[in-house]
């Protein structure tokens, strides 16, 4: 095991900097000697040779979608084109303060300006800010707005916030941060939005509903409108959880519906890297009478005049703008800059044809669901139970939920023994227990970047499993790093940092 | 188009599943939200295009490295090593999330339980998540956190105090935080000299928490900081926001009471990049750890007793506690921390120490050689000053700092942009890269311009 603080060089014999511009007695008579830090943080001492050895050692110890199929629903996790980091390197990004002054950032202004018109056209709102920097702040500033929107009219009494029970788990935790109370609705029998339990819970109190379609089942809702309409009469709003958005773009959009207010996840839908759960890119889109009350600043433009710098040659001077009522700031900034000009990069890719994008999506979905629910005849005869679909359908859109509670009842295989078992045949795991509403579920999107050859590889080694030796499977995994770790362990001991090495004190 | 391996075999896998068109993929959705009309939206483009309209925008920029730049704010124009990028960018790395299955995802896990000891190494104090998306975002989420914890035993409920030094963007992301639980939010004051006023501080004795910057928004180190535990007791947490690059000099907080040390942890790992993506650093003592947001990597074993690493502490997240959650918080800035990581342990402890000193020298020069030019003051006369300080100019700021950038120089912060009283101030940032013939030219730029408006 390579660990990091086992390096141990001598003192000043690594990386090295520039000497500061005064002589140490001076630099150390500015700062009040109380002040001053008794002994170093104890950092491993290591060289770059080590580090690199350390850091490609660890690398090698994790699975990423270059590594192999990556059906984590939810998640979109689709291939993220190379040229997007070269991008990012360029020092008019890099190397870019939020805070110069307009003519200095025409160029980034513009591209802001082009993925807040964007994003615009795709979901059918009015307007839309790249501020947050996450689907989770996205909701959050999504329901500050329309907080702000119902104070402003004399309706901020209505405090309560209406959620699916399929809901992902950002969806309630950002309304109840803004003080909401949060009203769970069951889904229908089958799985859909139950129209007579929204009936029954919409009133003079609601100020909104927070719901994704398709819904976490993969399936579209089809009474979606119907659903904005009960929202509407009782005076609520309707708000869209994007993370979906990979399924519908150029098909249908949440304006459509009859949503008044959109996240998107930048990068699940547009392919922000995000290694290890982050950075994300959470931009909102707004319809007309809530974006007076969206963050600050907005992109704008004009059109130039000979008084205005150069500009990008585009006949437009950019400028930012303030909401007139707005809410002010959920991001320091203006958000995860270097995340925008990425998706722009992807977003360009595609330009008018993100529909075959969202085709593809649906398509590898449906075809991987297809090779997984009709086996021939001699693989069926050796699986031990088959999945149930989550929600029953005839297609799913671009994701889809498997129960596996047959196995379970049957040979006593829960989907994380599953989900663990498939990690031996070299890809990541779905999505385990997501939605709550489906006993042991997994929850499997492949995404558009996946090849036929390798969706018909999974669906083969995924029905594999279901024949195995019910043991070898509850063992799993045996080809990884590590083999099923302890997760009970580790909170009831709490290591929550390495020991140091020579001493437990700093 | 280029990133689709089954364009063009749509029909072959269409009529594996019997069917005819993709179209009937889509049928479910109803008619009335269907979308009829193309998106209109411009032509599908190469790599290659990509990449020339990209240098093209990009290059229209005015970067912050071709020119002498005192802008700083809390963002840092820093040197990030080579070798962090090569590395972060290693796509076993760069493609993955948030490593729910442990087994394939020890190598993000352990750097991220590497990353949590150095951060609490660098603040001292015992715990770490791994990373809240800014600095700003952070402050808040400490505020709420303390909330939980102390608002039962407060005699001041639901009150919290804030330095009024804060700056208004941080400040507006505290409020709309904070707003939804009722949150009283009271300021601290300061004296003349640019310190929290301590005895004053007090006052927030019994209330939840106090939130205070050190170095403060105008770059000053506070001594009196070191007593602010003190004076507002054990119930109420002291929660401090740092420079993280300070701390190779500077006494860490947790060494002088703070409960709970938050700040951008941008100066390691990544460029200013605009603003994002940034992240912000979280350390607490152990009496948060249940009420803290964020995700956290514990050591464990493998069912063979092997040394392993695992998310946990998961029951405060909202994948499981939902509207119960101690944060709303899913994504978060694990690869710019993974990238903070890399950069620290290439510094070291020599290596910390001796940027905090380049920082510290060169603001140390800058403010020397400023003040030097009769018609320049100090804001602030008697302080310590880390990364930023403050003067004062003839006429009016904004103008002033728009002058030099005509004159090829940005000269940091009109500082009216955050308060009206301060018009005639610039914030003046420094960094380890700061040069003397960068502050040469902030001199010069500065003298023109107080020639220009004496004329
Ligand atoms: C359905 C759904 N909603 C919301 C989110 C939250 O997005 P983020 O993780 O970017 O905060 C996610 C993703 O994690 C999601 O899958």
């Amino acid at each position: 095991m390579s660990d990091i603080f086992s390096f141990n060089g001598a003192q000043n014999a690594g990386w090295a900097q520039p000497e500061p511009i005064l002589p140490d007695s001076e630099v150390l008579a500015i700062i009040p000697s109380s002040m001053l830090r008794a002994s170093p943080p104890a950092w491993p001492r290591a060289s770059e040779p080590e580090l690199v050895r350390h850091y490609t050692w660890l690398s090698r110890r994790n699975f990423g979608i270059d590594t192999g199929f990556y059906p984590l629903g939810s998640c979109t996790m689709k291939h993220n084109p190379r040229v997007n980091e070269r991008i990012v390197n360029l020092p008019g990004i890099d190397r870019m303060h939020p805070l110069q002054p307009e003519h200095q950032i025409q160029g980034i202004l513009s591209i802001f300006y082009e993925m807040q018109e964007m994003l615009a056209i795709c979901s059918g709102m009015d307007q839309v800010t790249l501020q947050p920097v996450a689907g989770a702040q996205g909701e959050f500033t999504a329901m500050r707005c329309i907080q702000e929107f119902h104070r402003e009219r004399g309706d901020g009494h209505r405090n309560k916030v209406i959620v699916p029970d399929s809901a992902h788990g950002t969806n309630p935790a950002s309304a109840s941060m803004c003080g909401y109370e949060i009203i769970e609705i069951p889904s229908g029998e089958d799985g859909r939005i139950d129209l007579d339990a929204l009936q029954s819970v919409v009133g003079d109190d609601t100020a909104a509903m927070m719901i994704t379609n398709p819904s976490t089942l993969g399936v579209f809702e089809p009474d979606i409108a119907r659903a904005s309409e009960i929202v509407h009469s009782a005076g609520g709003q309707m708000y869209y959880d994007g993370a979906n958005f990979n399924a519908i773009i150029g098909k249908t959009d949440p304006g459509l519906m009859g949503f008044d207010a959109v996240h998107y996840n930048l990068h699940k839908t547009f392919s922000q890297p995000h290694g290890g759960g982050g950075p994300g890119s959470g931009p909102i889109g707004v319809k007309k009478h809530l974006s007076k009350y969206l963050p600050s600043p907005l992109a704008s433009r004009r059109e130039i005049t000979e008084h205005d710098g150069e500009g990008v040659g585009d006949g437009y001077w950019y400028s930012w703008i303030s909401p007139e009522n707005t809410i002010g700031k959920v991001q320091q900034w203006h958000g995860n800059a270097g995340a925008v000009v990425r998706c722009w990069a992807f977003y360009r890719r595609y330009g008018r044809e993100l529909e075959r994008m969202s085709e593809h999506a649906v398509l590898n979905a449906n075809y991987l669901r297809f090779k997984i629910m009709n086996p021939d005849k001699e693989v069926l005869s050796k699986v031990h139970a088959m999945p149930s679909d989550g929600a029953p359908t005839d297609f799913v859109m671009h994701e889809f939920t498997l129960s596996m509670i047959d196995m379970k009842d049957k040979v006593g295989v829960t989907g994380k023994d599953i989900a663990k078992r498939l990690l031996d045949y070299g890809v990541m795991a779905p999505t385990l227990y997501f939605p709550m509403i489906v006993p042991e579920c997994l929850m499997i999107e492949p995404t558009e970047t996946e090849s036929k050859e390798v969706l018909d590889k999974f669906a083969d080694d995924f029905l594999n499993v279901l024949t195995e030796d019910p043991e070898i499977i509850k063992g799993a995994p045996y080809t990884t790093d590590v083999s099923r770790v302890d997760e009970v362990w580790a909170a009831r001991n709490l290591i929550l940092r390495h020991p140091g090495n020579n001493s437990e004190s700093n | 188009m280029d990133q689709l391996p089954n364009l063009g075999r749509e029909h072959e896998m269409l009529s594996i599943m019997g069917l005819n068109s993709i179209e009937d993929l889509f049928s479910n959705i109803p008619e009335e939200v269907r979308r009829r009309n193309p998106l209109p939206l411009p032509a599908p483009q190469s790599e290659e295009e990509i990449w020339r309209d990209a240098q093209h925008l990009l290059g229209s920029n005015i970067d912050l490295d071709s020119r002498p730049s005192f802008l700083s704010a809390g963002l840092s124009r820093n040197f990030v090593p080579t070798m962090v990028g090569m590395l972060a960018t290693r796509g076993e790395f760069l493609t993955s999330y948030t490593p729910y299955q442990a087994e394939v995802s020890q190598g993000m896990l352990q750097a991220m339980w590497e990353f949590q000891t150095m951060i609490s190494e660098l603040v001292n104090l015992p715990i770490s998540n791994v990373s809240m998306y800014d600095a700003s975002t952070s402050a808040a989420e400490a505020i709420t956190c303390a909330i939980r914890v102390h608002n039962k035993k407060a005699v001041q409920k639901d009150t919290i105090y804030v330095s009024e030094l804060v700056p208004p963007h941080r400040m507006s992301v505290i409020e709309n935080y904070v707003q939804g639980s009722g949150i009283n939010v009271q300021l601290l004051k300061h004296d003349g000299n640019g310190h929290l006023d301590i005895d004053a501080a007090s006052i927030a004795n019994g209330s939840c928490a106090v939130y205070v910057e050190q170095p403060n928004s105008f770059g000053i180190l506070d001594e009196g900081l070191m007593e602010l535990k003190g004076k507002i007791g054990v119930n109420t947490a002291l929660i401090v926001g740092v420079d993280a690059v300070s701390l190779g000099l500077v006494s860490p907080p947790g060494n002088w009471g703070a409960d709970i040390v938050v700040g951008e942890g941008q100066p390691f790992g990544i460029g200013p990049t605009f603003g994002g993506p940034i992240y912000g650093i979280f350390a607490c003592t152990e009496k948060y750890i249940r009420q803290m947001p964020g995700r956290i990597v514990g050591q464990t074993q493998d069912t063979n007793k092997k040394k392993a690493f695992t998310l946990t502490l998961s029951t405060r997240e909202q994948h499981i506690r939902r509207h119960r959650a101690t944060s709303n918080i899913c994504s978060n800035e694990t690869l710019i921390a993974l990238m903070g990581a890399m950069h620290m342990s290439l510094l070291g402890p020599d290596g910390i120490t001796l940027l905090a000193k380049r920082v510290a020298a060169s603001t140390e020069a800058t403010k020397k050689a400023l003040i030097s030019i009769e018609g320049v003051e100090l804001l602030f006369p008697h302080s310590s000053n880390f990364r930023e300080f403050v003067i004062k100019v003839p006429g009016d700021s904004e103008k002033a700092v728009s002058f030099m950038d005509s004159e090829g120089v940005i000269a940091g912060l009109p500082l009216g942009l955050w308060w009206t009283s301060h018009s005639s101030c610039i914030l003046i940032g420094c960094d380890e890269r700061t040069s003397s013939s960068d502050i040469s030219s902030l001199v010069s730029v500065v003298k023109k311009w107080i020639e220009e408006v004496v004329k």
